[in-house]
């Protein structure tokens, strides 16, 4: 018994004896919801041009890309939209920004038409992500527009709750 | 039982005792003693958009090491985590994080795993004084990432394999 | 064997799982959009003028088909838009002989701005529709020939030049 008790205790130490040193560190990364939104032009043009052979009348460039960068919450909304913040305008003379409508490309993206007095959707997405995509505006080109060249800031609106 | 034999039982039980003794007296008298400190006691990566900053960068971690009595052993120095990172619902993939390590070697470069320890450094020997290593993680940063605070324990392991 | 302890600060990692993001977010990019639209103009003629020959006693004028017209005007608002019509000349056959170009006439029916009726005419142009600012205007205009025991036998012709203005 006594060797016995004796041959345990030795055993024992020898465990002990190989170990290792551990120690922690908490990694912290505090991404807060963001959105950011790249157009690849700044204006878009409509040329003059004969209202008989061209009533639709594409714009210039013919095409803007678009980018949508958002960080949101699991499962959270994107919406991007865009509205006119007048009346497209020459002098005194104007006319009504429905006269725009735009198609698109691209997952999420939507074409519509345009408004003053309401912003319309351009695109909606779930979750966050890069989306990218094309818009294509036109311009319904008549005869009874008065002469002049008419002007009116759009203003694109991403959003995210 | 004659007092002979009870004394040579009695030398056996000696022997067999100085025996088993020998065997633990490495661990006993010269065990292996290892010191590990860490600073800070959290990562914190900076937030910056990811068109800014594709690779979040969080301030430098000192890792002190110390091994001694260790003979021409080797010596090991890993990191894992405890999983993911997470906020909430949302999840990053550990493996997402690296890191820079000077000096080097005995400290090296590597990829953060949940399932595996990663070596931080190792050497073998006697690391008398203690060593300091600087260890700067990176995080990829990107807009598919949901919005939160996300969290993750990791755990540097210092050791004589 | 000594051994080196070593603690975690666990009440830093409490703090750090009751931190909040704000959520809200929104980015604006504003661009213009700019439409020229110049001054044109355009007239569309739909249909030919034909006289049949027929019987002075029975039909002392003759009524040709109807021509469509169609003016279209794209001018500053409050600009003044006019439509006329001139002939070349007489009628004239290829034997030399030759009709009055006054005795070609014409009624119109439509839109509002169109003269109702007009005598045709090689010295002056003469008026067809007079408007004010940009449109799109139409009509359907019948000629009528006085059919005359006086004219030589012949195929007679002239040709009408519309003009469309705005000063």
């Amino acid at each position: 018994m006594r060797i016995a008790l004796v041959s345990s205790a030795v055993i024992l130490l020898a465990v002990v004896a190989i170990e290792a040193q551990r120690g922690t560190a908490v990694l912290l990364v505090n991404l807060p919801a963001q959105a950011r939104i790249s157009l690849s032009a700044t204006s878009v043009t409509f040329p003059d041009a004969d209202p008989t052979t061209t009533p639709l009348v594409a714009s210039v460039p013919v095409d803007i890309t678009i980018s949508v960068r958002a960080r949101v919450q699991p499962n959270g909304q994107v919406t991007l939209t865009v509205q006119s913040t007048d009346d497209l305008r020459s002098g005194v003379t104007v006319l009504p920004p429905s006269l725009i409508t735009w198609t698109v490309t691209g997952s999420g993206f939507a074409g519509g038409i345009l408004s003053r007095s309401a912003p319309q959707l351009v695109g909606r997405w779930t979750g966050s992500g890069v989306r990218i995509g094309t818009q294509n505006y036109r311009f319904e080109n008549r005869w009874t527009h008065p002469t002049g060249i008419y002007s009116a800031t759009l203003v694109y609106t991403l959003a995210s709750p | 039982m004659s007092a002979r034999r009870r004394t040579r039982r009695g030398l056996r039980i000696g022997r067999l005792l100085l025996i088993l003794g020998l065997l633990a007296a490495p661990a006993v008298a010269g065990a292996q003693q290892l010191e590990l400190t860490i600073s800070p006691l959290t990562v914190t990566f900076p937030t910056t958009d990811p068109d800014t900053a594709p690779v979040l960068i969080a301030a430098p971690v000192t890792v002190q090491c110390r091994v001694r009595a260790n003979g021409n052993r080797s010596w090991l120095l890993t990191v894992q985590a405890s999983g993911d990172l997470v906020a909430s619902q949302s999840q990053i993939p550990a493996s997402a994080v690296t890191w820079e390590a000077t000096p080097a070697p005995p400290f090296r470069a590597g990829t953060m795993s949940s399932t595996q320890p990663q070596t931080l450094a190792s050497g073998t020997g006697n690391v008398n004084p203690a060593m300091t290593g600087t260890v700067t993680f990176r995080l990829t940063n990107s807009w598919t990432y949901d919005a939160g605070t996300y969290l993750q324990t990791l755990t540097f392991t210092l050791s004589t394999p | 064997m000594r051994k080196t302890l070593w603690h975690v600060g666990l009440s830093t990692a409490v703090v750090l799982l009751m931190s909040t993001s704000a959520y809200a977010q929104i980015a604006t990019q504003p661009i213009t959009a700019t439409a020229v639209v110049g001054a044109r103009g355009r007239i569309t003629l739909t249909g030919t003028i034909n006289f049949p020959d027929t019987d002075p006693f029975t039909n002392p004028t003759i009524n040709g088909a109807g021509l469509t017209v169609q003016a279209l005007a794209r001018v500053a608002v409050g600009a003044g838009v006019s439509l006329t019509v001139q002939a070349g000349g007489n009628f004239v056959s290829p034997g030399g002989d030759a009709i009055p170009i006054g005795n070609l006439t014409w009624g119109t029916a439509g839109d509002t701005g169109f003269n109702a009726t007009g005598t045709m005419s090689s010295a002056a142009a003469q008026p067809v529709g007079n408007w004010t600012g940009p449109g799109a205007h139409n009509a359907t205009q019948t000629y009528t020939l006085v059919n005359d025991w006086a004219y030589a036998p012949g195929n007679y012709s002239v040709t009408l030049t519309y003009t469309l203005t705005s000063p």
